[in-house]
């Protein structure tokens, strides 16, 4: 070999080299290679083949001189196939064939193949060592591979290596470029909008047609169906008929792949290639479908769950269909980041949507007047409305968070017989207990549903409503007891007295005869009450006003007072400047009558009993006043409410039939008078009937 | 009334208390148990008829419920809870006349429920039936049957 040769060889590879270095992409870098290298090398032909992810097969990549189809004929191979390529990849020795005859004994199976072809030289592409393809060089003639010419063909190899390598460095950091910009434009499309049905529709708009020819997003009903997001595809005429085509072929949520799998496992599914097993069984016999699909052109898919706090409710699926290759692991993991950032946006946009109803409920439930509280499984309060506030004494601020039994202490009592009813259920309503608080008694209805996450207690305060309802029991234990009694007595005595089988002594005899006329007396009474208390109501009670003389009514009060006047009662009256009075007179004494004998009642321990006449401006002031037990400050009020009684505890157990005092004072009233008292504990009380002159 | 005396089956005396703030009511029982053979002692008010039933032990005690001071029920509830009293039958003799009041005697331990009016020539028979199906260890039926029964 010349000097010139070797000169003009070297300024070659410099070329080539130069070449190379324009070049950024990894077809830029083969074209220039398969050019200039092949022309350089002096070959006719050159082919550059890689190997596949799973170093399994040669995939060829690019060729330039080769007659025919040879890259549909050759386009992948096996590595353990018995061709030069092959060989070399194995080997990663270079593979220098100088002779046809020589080609045909180590590779028979290329025997009669390819023109009358000469020497052939097959070159590993290595980085670091680490083989990924080869390259193949074919010459026109037969040639003997000198070292200079090896050398020539393996600083060609190198630097096709070294330049393919980083042009593939370059794509794929441009790839994770775009990865990158693309998941930012999705992670602000997720962000742009708490709907998260229309953003995740763009979403998936935004991945086709760069990511995937398909992208669609399903997601998972309450009841087990699929429903469809989004769906999306460049060609909105396409979009169209998927639409149709999943009305007429919904998803069964059984299905053994694709979505209805992954919603139910939550586990990805990615097929690089879609088998063609996987879509005869969705097809079955189905011809219309079979067009369909074979139409469609599906090559390969990725389907990954949205996934948020262990919950799947969704799926973000990818198909490479008619023209976006075959899906790679980078794919799949862009895909899984993908579906990741949708499910913390979806999540986040529904925990925003229930915590904003949340928010309007707990407005709503902060004007509700009963008190309503939730508690969680372990009876820690978790809602606690001000109604409730109210009823306890326990603000909002000290209850949420803490258990329930340390924020009302009697609640485990108060709850206990509260039957709790499953949500929607008809429960058995209200349970009324009392709340002792601040010594107060208060009366709750209380209700509760279990809804299996805890439970939720509605407390109405009832405590007016249950005072009213003691009221009308006690009336009725009351009047049963003040007309039973009596009736008892007679009905007895007279049963007694008619008995043959005894011989009553005189004195019982005469003690039934008594007491038949003194209880029937009672019982005249008391039913008169209850009947002038009924006219009263009835505003049917008639008045004959005339002038009267007040002395003279309040001496007959207290004569007849006197008649049956019990031990330690002093009665009197005093009269000083008295004058006459408007009045109807039977009604007046029958008010006189009533309130000396409450003032003797009340005055177990005996005492003075004095009816005190006196002018009052333009009236008369008939005061009735006893030493007796008198009557607490805040009931001074209520003892003129109908069937209102005192306490029989603080009383002494002197009973009546709670009309006494409220058909007093109606009369005075109707009287144009007025009846009012003034009574201290212990010391004893005043009766004042202030009533109009005459005229 | 003719009570079969005859029957021997109770020679030893009965003694049963009356507690009742009604001194007519008192009356009636007191001649007609006394009619039936049977002693009574009297109590106007709760607090004489628990140191009486202590100390006197009677047969049986008829107890009105609406009383100044302790009132029946809680006097129910005290002869209960004393070891010394808490066997001693106690039948109501009331004018509470509700089904609730009636459920509340029941759980206070009462065997027998008369609301008034009542007819006090049967009392001395109703003394002895009650004592005679207590003493067949029917106890906890007639419990049952006061919460049940009507009005008499």
């Amino acid at each position: 070999m010349s000097v010139h040769e070797r000169e003009d060889r070297a300024l070659r590879l410099q070329r080539v080299a130069e070449l190379l270095a324009e070049a950024v992409t990894p077809q830029e870098v083969l074209d220039a290679i398969l050019t200039e290298g092949v022309r350089a090398a002096e070959a006719r032909a050159g082919a550059i083949g890689v190997l596949s992810p799973d170093r399994e097969s040669i995939e060829l990549l690019a060729q330039q001189g080769y007659p025919g189809p040879i890259m549909e004929d050759w386009g992948r191979f096996p590595v353990s196939a018995a061709l030069p390529m092959s060989q070399v990849v194995r080997t990663g020795e270079p593979l220098f064939v100088s002779t046809r005859r020589e080609r045909n004994e180590l590779f028979p199976e290329l025997a009669g193949q390819g023109r009358s072809a000469g020497a052939i030289v097959v070159l590993p592409l290595a980085v670091e060592g680490r083989v990924f393809g080869a390259m193949a060089l074919s010459f026109e003639e037969e040639l003997e591979f000198g070292l200079e010419r090896r050398e020539m063909k393996i600083a060609l190899a190198r630097l096709a290596s070294q330049n393919l390598a980083r042009s593939q460095l370059y794509e794929e950091e441009q790839a994770l470029r775009e990865r990158m910009t693309f998941l930012a434009e999705a992670s602000e499309i997720l962000s742009s909008s708490l709907d998260y049905h229309h953003t995740l529709g763009k979403l998936a708009r935004l991945a086709v047609p760069g990511l995937a020819d398909w992208c669609t997003i399903d997601m998972a009903g309450e009841n087990g169906e699929i429903e469809r997001l989004a769906v999306a595809h460049e060609d909105p005429e396409k979009v169209r008929w998927a639409s149709e085509l999943q009305e007429r072929y919904p998803p069964n949520p059984d299905d053994p792949h694709g979505v209805p799998q992954v919603l139910r496992s939550g586990e990805p599914e990615f097929f690089p290639s879609i088998p063609a097993e996987l879509l005869d069984e969705a097809i079955g016999d189905d011809l219309e479908l079979r067009r369909i699909i074979d139409e469609l052109g599906l090559r390969s898919s990725i389907s990954v769950p949205l996934t948020a706090r262990g919950r799947t409710f969704g799926a973000l699926t990818l198909i490479a269909a008619e023209s976006h290759p075959p899906f790679t692991e980078a794919d799949f993991a862009l895909a899984t980041e993908l579906a990741r950032r949708a499910a913390v946006a979806v999540d986040n946009a529904r925990l925003y949507s229930e915590a904003e109803k949340g928010a309007n409920a707990a407005q709503a439930l902060a004007h509700v007047a009963d008190g309503v509280v939730l508690l969680d499984p372990d009876g820690v309060i978790r809602h606690w409305n001000p109604a409730a506030a109210a009823i306890t004494g326990v603000d909002e601020e000290h209850a949420v968070g803490r258990p329930v039994g340390d924020v009302v202490p009697s609640w485990a009592t108060l709850t206990s017989h509260v039957p709790l009813s499953a949500p929607g259920e008809r429960g058995a309503g209200p349970v009324t207990v009392p709340l002792v608080r601040d010594g107060r008694e208060r009366w709750l209805a209380i209700s509760g549903v279990d809804f299996g996450e805890g439970a939720v207690y509605a407390l109405q305060d009832v405590t007016d409503e249950h005072a009213l309802e003691k009221t009308r029991s006690d009336f009725v234990a009351t009047a049963s007891h003040e007309l039973r009694t009596p009736l008892a007595a007679v009905y007895g005595a007279v049963r007694t007295l008619r008995r043959e089988d005894v011989e009553l002594s005189e004195e019982h005899r005469a003690a039934f005869l008594d007491m038949i006329e003194s209880e029937s007396l009672r019982l005249s009474k008391i039913v008169g009450q209850i009947l002038l208390a009924g006219q009263l109501d009835a505003d049917a009670v008639e008045l004959s006003i005339s002038e009267c003389d007040p002395v003279e009514i309040a001496a007959d009060v207290i004569e007849s007072a006197s008649v049956h006047l019990p031990d330690g009662i002093l009665l009197g009256l005093s009269a000083e400047g008295a004058r006459s009075i408007d009045c109807d007179e039977a009604k007046l004494k029958q008010v006189l009558v009533n309130l000396v004998d409450n003032a003797i009642k009340y005055s177990p321990d005996g005492g003075q009993v004095t009816i005190r006449l006196d002018q009052n401006g333009s009236g008369c002031l008939i005061e009735v006043a006893d030493q007796g037990l008198g009557i607490p400050a805040d009931e001074q009020e209520r003892i003129f409410e109908k069937f209102y009684r005192l306490d029989p505890q603080q009383t002494k157990g002197v009973g009546g039939s709670g009309l006494g005092l409220y058909i007093c004072r109606e009369l005075v009233e109707r009287m144009d008078g007025q009846l009012s008292v003034e009574s201290e504990p212990g010391v004893g009380s005043r009766f004042q009937v202030a009533l109009p002159t005459g005229r | 009334m003719s009570r079969d005396v005859g029957a021997g089956t109770r020679t030893e005396t009965r003694r049963v208390l009356v507690v009742d703030d009604e001194q007519s009511i008192r009356l009636l029982c007191q001649v007609n148990l006394g009619a039936s053979g049977i002693d009574v002692l009297e109590a106007d008010d709760g607090e004489t008829a628990l140191e009486l039933a202590r100390r006197e032990q009677p047969d049986l005690i008829l107890l009105d419920v609406m009383m100044p001071g302790l009132d029946g029920w809680s006097v129910a509830r005290e002869l209960a809870e004393d070891e010394r009293t808490r066997d001693i039958p106690v039948v109501f003799l009331t004018a509470r006349a509700e089904a609730s009041d009636r459920r509340r005697g029941a759980q206070l331990g009462g065997v027998g429920y008369l609301v008034k009016p009542f007819d006090p020539v049967g009392i001395g028979e109703l003394v002895d039936d009650v004592l005679a199906r207590i003493g067949r260890g029917e106890r906890e039926e007639l419990q049952r049957g006061i919460a049940s029964e009507h009005e008499q």
